[in-house]
């Protein structure tokens, strides 16, 4: 159910950004779909947050008509890594949302132009590091309401858990 | 928060070893399983690289997905337009009343300049048809194929765009896109990179790997190649020599074929690129410094014209 309920949510995401909110300059150096994933990846684990990454990934890149793979496995990483992060130091603590969409945005903007250096594609790191101040503020305002909106979908498993606990000891 | 934590209850008071949350992996064969996935995740997406980057192989799955998505695409497209026409119109309310003095004035030229133009289109059509001169290709010697623009660039390195029309369409690599302006032609945007069966993917003007040759409209002789100006929508005309006399506002056009080279430009002459922005002279450059505001915002299209040369 929490992968079909996924599918949705980065579904739209991922239109919302490849036919929304990129006809605008300002919201081109942000990315809902990195905050919606990582958002997931907090709330339901690594595996959860790769696999997501990797098939949102392959949206992007098919709906683009760009080299298939390199969102994917950027995205993937991310996913994974900010996975691993919630289910370990992360879990409740409220700055974990901004602190991984934070680092993750940082190191997605530079590894995206190492990996199109390394493919020959034209990778003008000027341009990265001045949309990178506008990217981080505006994926930060956006870590509220998508972070928020996917809590709401996805709530923490640990209540869950926890009301186990007392149903059992009662 | 320690995941194997023991919590006294006070009711029982006796210890209760919390388990972990069952959608995270916890013991050693998830953390296995967790690595196992990862990595075939990753090796994926380095074979659809390798793969995509070095053959065509996937280009038919890639074109049905796309075929697939575009779909939704255009619906989002359709349902977010009301309120993108809302921010258009707010944004134009604004600036209507300098617009508008602005364009009496230009509507004012232009009408006398239309007046001079025709006459001189007439005057070239009776001495090409008296002389049998044989000019370079013109955007009149290409049929004209209109397509909606699918996704415009995605990030700040970006720079194309996806568009409704490919190979069905008659659509091939190198195919000159301009932009479509009120059913109109408008300038040059960029050339087509990449063709699926329903959709192409266009390389614009601003990508660091174009490069047109170019003629200032005013002054003929300056020849130069315009490229990208490495940041936003600004181009530069460059190779353009110092003896040549280039001035802020004239318009920028695409020069054809130069001369009876082997390999003739890819661009139709006549094509409007931009308006020179900025212009100037170094003793340290052996050419100008000329930066052109390029007439259409490669930054935002809605559709385009692609020019497909006549069979």
């Amino acid at each position: 159910m929490d992968g079909t309920k996924a599918a949705v949510v980065l579904f739209v995401a991922a239109l919302l950004q490849l036919v929304v909110l990129t006809q605008y300059v300002t919201f081109r150096s942000g990315s809902i779909v990195l905050v919606t994933l990582l958002s997931l990846a907090l709330l339901r684990g690594s595996v959860f947050g790769a696999l997501a990454g990797f098939l949102t990934g392959l949206l992007i890149d098919t709906a683009t008509m760009g080299t298939l793979g390199v969102t994917s496995l950027l995205l993937t990483v991310s996913g994974f890594w900010i996975g691993r992060y919630g289910e370990t130091t992360a879990r409740d603590r409220l700055h974990a949302p901004f602190l991984s969409v934070a680092v993750v945005t940082v190191l997605y903007a530079f590894c995206n132009l190492a990996l199109q250096f390394v493919l020959g594609e034209p990778a003008p790191a000027r341009l990265v590091v001045h949309a990178l101040l506008p990217g981080l503020l505006l994926n930060l305002i956006l870590t509220l309401p998508v972070y928020g909106l996917v809590r709401r979908l996805f709530p923490p498993l640990e209540l869950g858990d926890r009301v186990r606990e007392v149903r059992l000891l009662g | 928060m320690p995941r194997n934590r023991t919590v006294r209850f006070a009711v029982l008071g006796s210890s209760v070893q919390r388990t972990a949350a069952s959608g995270y992996a916890t013991n050693r064969s998830s953390a296995l399983r967790r690595r196992i996935v990862v990595g075939a995740l990753v090796l994926a997406s380095l074979a659809l690289i390798t793969v995509s980057f070095r053959s065509s192989a996937l280009d038919g799955v890639e074109s049905t997905a796309a075929t697939a998505l575009s779909p939704f695409e255009v619906a989002a497209d359709r349902v977010s337009a009301p309120f993108r026409d809302t921010v258009h119109w707010f944004h134009g309310l604004v600036n209507a009343r300098s617009e508008n003095q602005r364009l009496r004035a230009e509507n004012a030229r232009l009408r006398h300049e239309l007046v001079l133009d025709q006459a001189a289109v007439y005057q070239n059509v009776q001495l090409q048809k008296a002389l049998d001169y044989q000019g370079p290709p013109s955007i009149a010697d290409f049929r004209r194929v209109t397509a909606e623009v699918f996704t415009n660039p995605q990030s700040p390195i970006d720079e194309t765009v996806t568009i409704a029309a490919g190979s069905s369409k008659g659509l091939v690599p190198g195919d000159v896109v301009i932009a479509a302006t009120g059913g109109g032609a408008g300038g040059l945007v960029g050339t087509v990179s990449r063709v699926w069966a329903h959709q192409s993917r266009v390389t614009l003007l601003t990508d660091s790997s174009s490069h047109v040759t170019a003629r200032d409209l005013t002054s003929p002789s300056a020849i130069g190649v315009v490229s990208s100006g490495g940041s936003g929508n600004v181009l530069i005309f460059d190779r353009v020599s110092k003896s040549k006399r280039v001035l802020v506002g004239d318009t920028i056009v695409t020069s054809g074929t130069l001369g009876k080279g082997d390999l003739p430009s890819l661009y139709p002459k006549g094509i409007e690129i931009g308006k020179v922005s900025s212009q100037s002279v170094s003793d340290a450059d052996a050419f100008q410094t000329i930066q052109i505001q390029p007439f259409v915002d490669l930054s935002s299209l809605d559709s385009v014209i692609v020019l497909v040369p006549k069979q």
